[in-house]
């Protein structure tokens, strides 16, 4: 444990206490929503680059959101569960239909793979557009209850129902996630998933078994999409499919902007990323509906010069600082 | 009897005439994608501004509507032109940075053409007003326009591949790129080509789209995912594919609701496009 390492925690843990404390110095529900939508677009975007990993882009993220939304949502409201059996749930049934077809699906490659992906979205979506007597078609599902109060020894009973609470519970809960995602990162799973990237035929040959990996890689980030879902179902209390709402098109393509803004190749790279561009489009809202042209000239402007992302700046400024030391002593 | 008959004939014209602009769609989504390798997502808002380019040479300028679609075209292969050497050719190779630039410009085109011209629907002239009888059932005649476009478009585009020496080199780019390059073919001087002939291609769609129907902002999604779907069904790079998927798709298209609803005729052609992927990712009509 040297020392940089320690100091990067401390960083962490002062960046998490920082996001704590932020929505109480904000102090009004409006704000408090924004992080809300924050902290559950990091959880999504950070489930694309868990396929990413893989080296594929996958278009279908926000697919498997919408039924850990629908899944807890119907939980709740039809079987009487906890907000918790609902949540977990969804996430469950998100990750059992990726594994279901995950093994059709991972044999697909690039283009392949993301158009497989953003057409398997729009029929999900469409399924939950017109499937009216379980997802309300669309008139969507409404009435979705906020999680029950929490008691917590020695705090007391906690109620969900604020924004600002509910800012809480979400962040705690994305944080968990975010802490095991770094932890399968770090782990022989990743180093399994580079070596399937690399060069998925010598993975074969040195035994590692390629398609259960990409399934299992699958698998696991559309858990976590569906997770995300659950906890936008639960903030919003109403859910619909149209085509222009959260399960359409855009918010699909919003991710891989975020995702590649951030830094695509970084663990950090899609929380950055989903802050720094939706803190974009909250203080631009004077631009109004020019506010999308922003994000796409910001987004071409990193592929074309930055693309490693603002989480790959440091290592550049570091090289170009190099560069300059080294014109001025020679 | 006479009613179902009309539905049916009726339907048949507007599946038609739909099939033609997905064909127009396709054959440059397909175009830029074997040639370049590039998925360009944008294609859709390119199709959304050659319309409005259209509507604002008729209703500001008064310029006739062929002409103006002429002039969009131009105006659009020329804009494609750019964008090829500008954004695309820089990250080219590298399929997620290809994917987000066309993701960045699907959000430029589509907020400007908000920000300029609104949410609310516009309308462009009728390529032709009256109506054709068949077997005593009148169909509109703007169908027919719609649908000898489309066409003449198509077997323009054939003639050109197939006839010229750009043409051959394209077609030689798109099988085997190493290939062309030693037989001295400059893929820097191709692209742009592809690309131009696609988006020009795309102008035309969306114009004879907003005659037809309405125009709005959205309206390039649609055209991109049927789009899409025809180079699936058809084959990722196959023209003849493509010409044969987007006339079937365009009458699924047109008389499926008429039987069905629309739901069945949103989903249908999409469970398709995923059997076809997951069973014969190659299409039907591709190589290999």
């Amino acid at each position: 444990m040297d020392s940089k390492r320690l100091l990067s925690i401390f960083g962490v843990l002062l960046l998490i206490v920082f996001s704590f404390a932020i929505a109480p110095f904000l102090g009004n529900p409006y704000w408090s929503s924004v992080l809300i939508m924050i902290v559950i677009n990091i959880l999504l975007t950070s489930s694309l680059r868990t396929i990413f990993i893989l080296d594929e882009v996958s278009l279908g993220q926000v697919g498997f959101t919408l039924i850990g939304a629908y899944v807890s949502a119907l939980v709740v409201m039809e079987l009487g569960l906890s907000f918790w059996a609902g949540l977990i749930l969804g996430g469950v049934a998100s990750a059992f239909i990726a594994m279901a077809v995950g093994y059709p699906f991972m044999k697909l490659k690039g283009i392949y793979f993301s158009i497989l992906t953003l057409m398997t979205t729009e029929i999900l979506r469409l399924i939950a557009y017109s499937w009216k007597p379980v997802t309300g078609g669309q008139y969507g599902l409404t009435g979705i209850p906020s999680p029950n109060p929490l008691t917590l020894p020695g705090i007391g009973e906690i109620n969900f129902s604020s924004m600002n609470n509910y800012y809480y519970l979400a962040l705690t809960i994305v944080l968990v996630c975010l802490f095991i995602m770094y932890i399968i990162e770090k782990s022989h799973l990743s180093r399994k998933w580079i070596a399937i990237k690399d060069a998925d035929n010598l993975a074969l040959s040195v035994g590692i078994n390629v398609m259960k990996y990409k399934v299992l890689n699958f698998t696991i980030a559309c858990f976590f999409a569906g997770l995300a879902g659950g906890l936008f179902a639960h903030y919003q209390g109403l859910l619909s499919a149209g085509a222009t709402g959260r399960f359409g098109v855009m918010t699909t393509l919003n991710l891989v902007i975020y995702m590649v803004i951030g830094g695509k190749s970084k663990f950090s790279g899609p929380i950055i990323g989903t802050i720094a561009i939706m803190l974009l489009m909250e203080f631009a809202r004077p631009l109004d509906n020019l506010r999308p042209m922003l994000v796409g000239a910001v987004a071409i402007i990193f592929v074309l010069l930055l693309p490693e992302g603002i989480a790959g700046l440091p290592v550049r400024l570091k090289s170009i600082g190099k560069k300059y030391v080294s014109g001025v002593l020679r | 009897m006479e009613t179902s008959l009309s539905f049916v004939l009726q339907a048949i014209a507007n599946g038609l005439a739909m099939g033609g602009l997905y064909i127009l769609v396709a054959l440059g989504l397909t175009l830029i994608l074997s040639i370049m390798g590039i998925l360009q997502l944008a294609h859709g808002e390119i199709y959304m501004i050659g319309a409005y380019l259209v509507y604002y040479l008729t209703s500001s300028l008064g310029i006739s509507l062929y002409i103006a679609i002429l002039i969009s075209m131009g105006a659009m292969g020329l804009i494609g032109l750019v964008l090829e050497r500008g954004i695309f050719r820089p990250c080219k190779g590298d399929f997620l940075s290809v994917i987000t630039v066309a993701i960045a410009l699907t959000l430029i085109l589509r907020s400007y053409a908000v920000a300029q011209f609104g949410l609310f629907e516009r309308t462009v002239p009728k390529l032709a007003s009256g109506s054709l009888v068949f077997f005593g059932v009148a169909v509109p005649k703007d169908r027919f326009v719609a649908m000898l476009i489309a066409a003449a478009m198509s077997v323009a585009l054939y003639l050109f591949l197939k006839m010229t020496r750009y043409g051959q080199a394209m077609f030689a780019c798109a099988q085997n790129p190493e290939g062309a390059r030693l037989r001295g073919i400059n893929p820097d001087l191709i692209s742009p080509m592809a690309m131009m002939i696609g988006c020009a291609l795309a102008a035309a769609g969306g114009a004879i789209a907003g005659s037809i129907w309405m125009l709005t902002p959205t309206m390039g999604t649609l055209p991109l995912v049927k789009g899409l779907i025809i180079i699936v069904i058809g084959g990722m790079g196959s023209l003849s594919g493509a010409i044969v998927a987007g006339i079937f798709l365009g009458l699924m298209d047109g008389i499926i609701p008429v039987f069905f609803g629309p739901v069945v005729t949103s989903i249908a052609p999409l469970v398709i496009v995923v059997l076809i992927l997951l069973v014969k990712p190659q299409g039907l009509f591709g190589h290999g």
